[in-house]
């Protein structure tokens, strides 16, 4: 904890004002990705205490909620309420929060029988209150807590996540495909407390899953039973869909629960501190959950912001503007990295902060050339090391890093993050260094020569290298990134097209193996995915995000039914990944994660450009408790472990 | 008698035009634009996309002739710019660096290039320290650091050509159609006349995006840039070949027609030798004035992202590029394209209306 910090807490907490001691909230410092320092108190990294261990007895409410025909504040909450440590200082209720559509999974993160802690990697209990694996890793017993409630008074209870797995994920009708996490997955119920998975094999990251994507979890079931088929009246159910503007049940159960950034198309009840309050096409309206489950340390019930308005603002230059002229209460996810400039210039005069935190993308772009592509000669070539790693060398990854990200990204590999158990320094360095001269080595070792003295090279029978590039710009910066990379493979002598395309395109050419090469993203890169989606890594899934290796996994995914066998190097991958998954060797499980990291780095496999870069997150100087600095992205839902309901408006 | 000079009628044309200043104004500018971006790749001192690391989203450096200390140096030079990032803003803060000044030098070697596709050189109009760190950048650099000025060079090529090649096939359709139209009337006028409307009727914008819209993905640059030329003047000619078509129903009962008719000239000769000189002035004017709609029309449609796309470098490729909130608040230096596109636009209007009082350099003698 930096002394300034604990200057401003001893400032704010005078003997007797607060029943919290300064030893509880002495903080930890980690180390984050870009190596500064984040400060966050030293409770967010351990499970949360819970009001009786404080010897907090009296709760209250915001006035938001008086007079609201509501049973009291005590009986609202659990029986024993969990307690957060706000930040910076204990916080007041009130004020409606301006953000816009796409940041309202980020304002209002959803809140799962675990989450996810600020080092990004240590998984807590949320609403479990205990759990506890067998010996060999195949039973999982979990203990929700007492007393828990959806935000329209309902109790939660096992009954729900019975519902959500039996009925839902293990149902043929609603998931045709079940999906690979719940195969074989058996779930009893002991009491309305307690339940037990029962798994085919060893799962200990288990629990990762189901912080990271709790909504495949916990669907309330008092509320989804009226249109389920096998609760409810089929006439009914159509007739109810045919209201709410849905063709069938599963499509509006899909919608209801699809694990994405925007849960809420459905107003259904919730954990999370926010409620939808009414939808319209240009405005979400949301309000407190009444029944919100956690208590700040003085006893106060979260959040502390009473309301919050999301706006629609489709164009991202808009949500730029409206970023920086103050006209949001918290923005992130549509800023790009290259308008911080612009953004620090609405901090003289609009009343904004722009903080700085850092991608947890390993690398910004994952470029992809595709190993099983249609194409003989494109695929021996792609297939080939030396070629991927002249790709690789040909970057200049130091001048992408001074024109794109202000030098304040790092140049890297597509590779874990530094604070991770599996990461190694050379991990991100190897074949990553800008050397022109061994790129064109490798080039003409291969056998491309340019043979007509146009400059271009040439395949090794004399035709002619056109390569192409298709991709989606979106999320990050891949189109200003694939112009430099583009003239760096142009000044080594390749001929090199490339084309924006559409996402559904993306997906579907993806998938199928016809991309020829690619680029996408690398997220998952902390402890919470990497040991259960290692996807960047090992050929084990179909997605829009992978396409250098789609029939490798097809292979994976069907035992061998479909797709291509794998040579011994990608299949040893493969086996390691399933050990990595299923192994409850802390020791062993470390060690063959960096196998595979190692095996990455050598082979490159996937190229990387800069990772760890900037991203800004602007806040209003009004709203308070936010972390400067902090790891943004889908491994640790954004916001998660940084505990959005504990901001607040300073009056 | 041999002291009275008879004048032609080019003679007279051109004496009426040479007393319209503006149009002499703007005839200088367009010839002064059109060498240009002739030469650009001369001219410019960088390649479009030659990019400067050191520069990036640079402003116009300022070309002096004083020093630091006021001492007047018969060569321009330019300081050294020290490049900052401002670790509290972020902004990218340029101090000239004024004990380091490079001269303007000119007809250096510099980035090789090749000149009309044909050879390849390597010398530039001017530059600063070719082989040295040493740049000029007065137009200011982009977010890639390439040169602001070098790429409006390159983009007036595109540009201003694409307004003289458009109108060229407009010309062509045109006076072909609406010639054929009023010479042989009946059906053939009826069908051109329906044609015309029909095309009228349809509001441009939305068919050129559907059309471009369908131009191939895979086409090379220079293939898409003569599909949106083409494009362009598909619905162009309308309008001229309703004056033509006029003017040949109007002329066809004129009596220097009819009597060359009588004397026993064929058809051809009726036409070329007669009646389409009696109103050249006129279709060059329409045709002058009908180039900036060809430039304004490249421009939107690559403005909108559906016409030129980058690598090629046009005045609206330029200008998509510069179309968000953050261009106009950081680095305005990117919209000068359009001050380029005004300036050409403007001259070329004024152009058209000297010309258009110089074809007939009578009419202000009939006013009186």
């Amino acid at each position: 904890m930096s002394r300034l910090f604990q200057k401003r807490l001893a400032d704010k907490l005078h003997p007797g004002d607060s029943i919290v001691s300064l030893a509880f909230l002495a903080s930890l410092a980690i180390q984050p990705a870009n190596g500064a320092e984040l400060e966050v108190p030293d409770a967010w990294l351990k499970p949360a205490q819970t009001a009786s261990q404080l010897g907090i007895t009296s709760f209250s409410q915001s006035a938001y909620l008086d007079n609201r025909d509501l049973p009291p504040v005590e009986e609202r909450l659990p029986d024993d309420p969990i307690v957060i440590v706000p930040l910076d200082s204990i916080g007041t209720y009130g004020g409606v929060a301006n953000i816009t559509h796409e940041d309202r999974g980020m304002f209002i993160p959803p809140e799962g029988i675990f989450t996810i802690a600020p080092d990004h990697k240590t998984i807590l209990p949320n609403l479990a209150e205990s759990y506890a694996y067998n010996e060999d890793g195949r039973e999982l017993t979990i203990t929700l807590r007492r007393g828990l409630k959806w935000s329209d008074s309902h109790p939660l209870t096992t009954e729900d996540i019975l519902f959500s797995i039996n009925d839902l994920q293990l149902n043929k009708n609603f998931m045709p495909v079940t999906l690979p996490d719940f195969i074989g997955l058996e779930v009893i119920a002991i009491d309305d407390r307690t339940f037990v998975f029962n798994f085919p094999s060893p799962e200990p990251f288990y629990i990762n899953y189901m912080a990271q994507s709790p909504e495949y979890f916990l669907m309330p079931k008092h509320y989804f039973r009226e249109f389920h088929p096998d609760y409810a009246d089929e006439e009914v159910i159509a007739e109810r869909m045919e209201e709410l503007g849905f063709s069938d049940w599963s499509a509006f159960m899909t919608t209801s629960m699809q694990r994405r950034l925007f849960p809420d198309l459905v107003n259904h009840p919730t954990t999370s501190a926010y409620k939808i309050e009414s939808l319209t096409p240009g405005l979400y309206s949301y309000e407190r959950n009444p029944y919100f489950h956690k208590v700040d340390t003085n006893g106060q019930q979260l959040p502390y912001i009473d309301a919050i308005e999301a706006q629609d603002v489709r164009e991202p230059e808009i949500a730029v503007a409206k970023a920086s002229t103050g006209q949001l209460d918290f923005a992130g996810v549509r800023l790009p990295t290259q308008d911080i400039p612009l953004l620090k210039l609405g901090e003289r005069t609009s009343g904004i902060k722009v903080n700085v935190w850092n991608r947890l993308h390993g690398s910004d772009l994952s470029i992809q050339a595709n190993m099983n592509f249609a194409d003989e000669q494109k695929r021996t070539l792609f297939a080939d090391v030396r070629f991927r790693r002249a790709l690789s060398m040909a970057i200049n990854r130091n001048e992408m890093n001074d024109i794109i990200y202000f030098g304040r990204g790092t140049p890297r590999q597509v590779t874990v993050v530094p604070g991770s158990d599996y990461f190694e320094p050379e991990f991100a360095t190897a074949w990553a260094q800008y050397d022109t001269d061994a790129a064109e080595a490798l080039l003409d070792e291969i056998g491309l020569h340019d043979v007509d003295g146009d400059g271009v090279r040439e395949l090794s029978d004399g035709s002619p290298l056109t390569l192409t590039v298709e991709y989606v710009d979106t999320e990050t910066p891949k189109q200003i990134s694939m112009e430099l990379v583009v003239s760096y493979w142009n000044a080594v002598g390749l001929d090199v097209r490339q084309r924006l395309i559409d996402r559904e395109l993306q997906y579907s050419r993806a998938i199928s193996g016809e991309l020829e090469m690619t680029v996408w993203h690398a997220d998952r890169t902390t402890d919470v995915l990497f040991p259960i989606n290692p996807d960047f890594w090992v050929p084990r899934k179909l997605a829009a995000s992978l396409a250098m290796w789609s029939e490798w996994s097809r292979w994976y995914l069907t035992d061998g039914n479909l797709g291509e066998e794998p040579p011994p190097e990608i299949r040893q991958l493969q086996l390691w990944a399933d050990e990595l998954a299923t192994t409850m060797d802390r020791d062993r499980r470390i060690e063959v994660g960096k196998l595979i990291l190692a095996a990455n780095a050598e082979n490159v496999w996937t190229i990387g450009t800069v990772g760890l870069a900037p991203q800004p997150v602007v806040t209003s100087n009004r709203l308070k408790n936010v972390v400067e600095s902090g790891l943004w992205g889908w491994d640790i839902r954004y916001t998660m472990p940084y505990h959005p309901a504990t901001w607040f408006f300073d009056q | 008698m041999s002291e009275l000079r008879e004048l032609t009628p080019g003679q007279l044309a051109w004496l009426k035009f040479r007393r319209h200043r503006l149009a002499m104004i703007a005839a200088g500018s367009l010839i002064f634009l059109y060498t240009i971006a002739i030469f650009c790749e001369f001219i410019s001192p960088y390649t479009p996309e030659q990019r400067n690391s050191r520069a990036i989203n640079a402003p116009p450096m300022d070309v002096r002739f004083f020093d630091a200390e006021g001492q007047f140096n018969f060569r321009p030079f330019v300081y050294d710019l020290e490049l900052t990032i401002n670790p509290d803003t972020w902004m990218r803060e340029y101090e000239e660096d004024a004990s380091t000044a490079y001269p303007i030098r000119f007809f250096t070697r510099g980035e090789p290039y090749e000149f009309w596709g044909l050879f390849e050189a390597e010398r530039h109009l001017f530059s600063v320290d070719p082989n040295g760190p040493g740049y000029i950048h007065w137009f200011g650099t982009d977010s890639l650091g390439r040169d602001v000025f070098s790429r409006v060079l390159y983009g007036a090529r595109v540009s201003l050509s694409i307004g003289v090649v458009g109108v060229g096939l407009t010309l062509f359709l045109g006076v072909l159609l609406g010639g054929f139209a009023g010479y042989l009337g009946g059906i053939f006028d009826s069908a051109v006349q329906r044609m015309t409307e029909v095309l009228q009727s349809i509001p441009t914008l939305p068919l050129w995006m559907a059309l471009s819209a369908a131009l191939p993905a895979a086409w090379s640059p220079i293939t898409t840039y003569f599909g949106v030329t083409i494009i362009l003047s598909l619905f162009g000619w309308t309008t001229l070949a309703r004056q033509v078509r006029g003017r040949f129903l109007a002329m066809r009962e004129e009596d220097f027609v009819v009597a060359a008719r009588l004397i026993g000239a064929n058809d051809q000769r009726v036409v070329f030798r007669h009646m389409l000189p009696s109103f050249s002035s006129h279709i060059i004017t329409t045709a002058t004035l009908a180039v900036p709609a060809m430039i304004l029309g490249e421009t939107a449609l690559s403005f909108l992202g559906i016409g030129l796309r980058a690598p090629v470098v046009s005045w609206g490729v330029l200008l998509q590029q510069a179309q968000n909130y953050q261009v106009i608040v950081m680095t305005p230096w990117l919209l000068l394209p359009g001050a380029f596109i005004v300036v050409t636009v403007i001259a070329f209007n004024l152009l058209g209306d000297g010309l258009r009082d110089a074809a007939d350099p009578y009419s202000s003698l009939r006013q009186q």
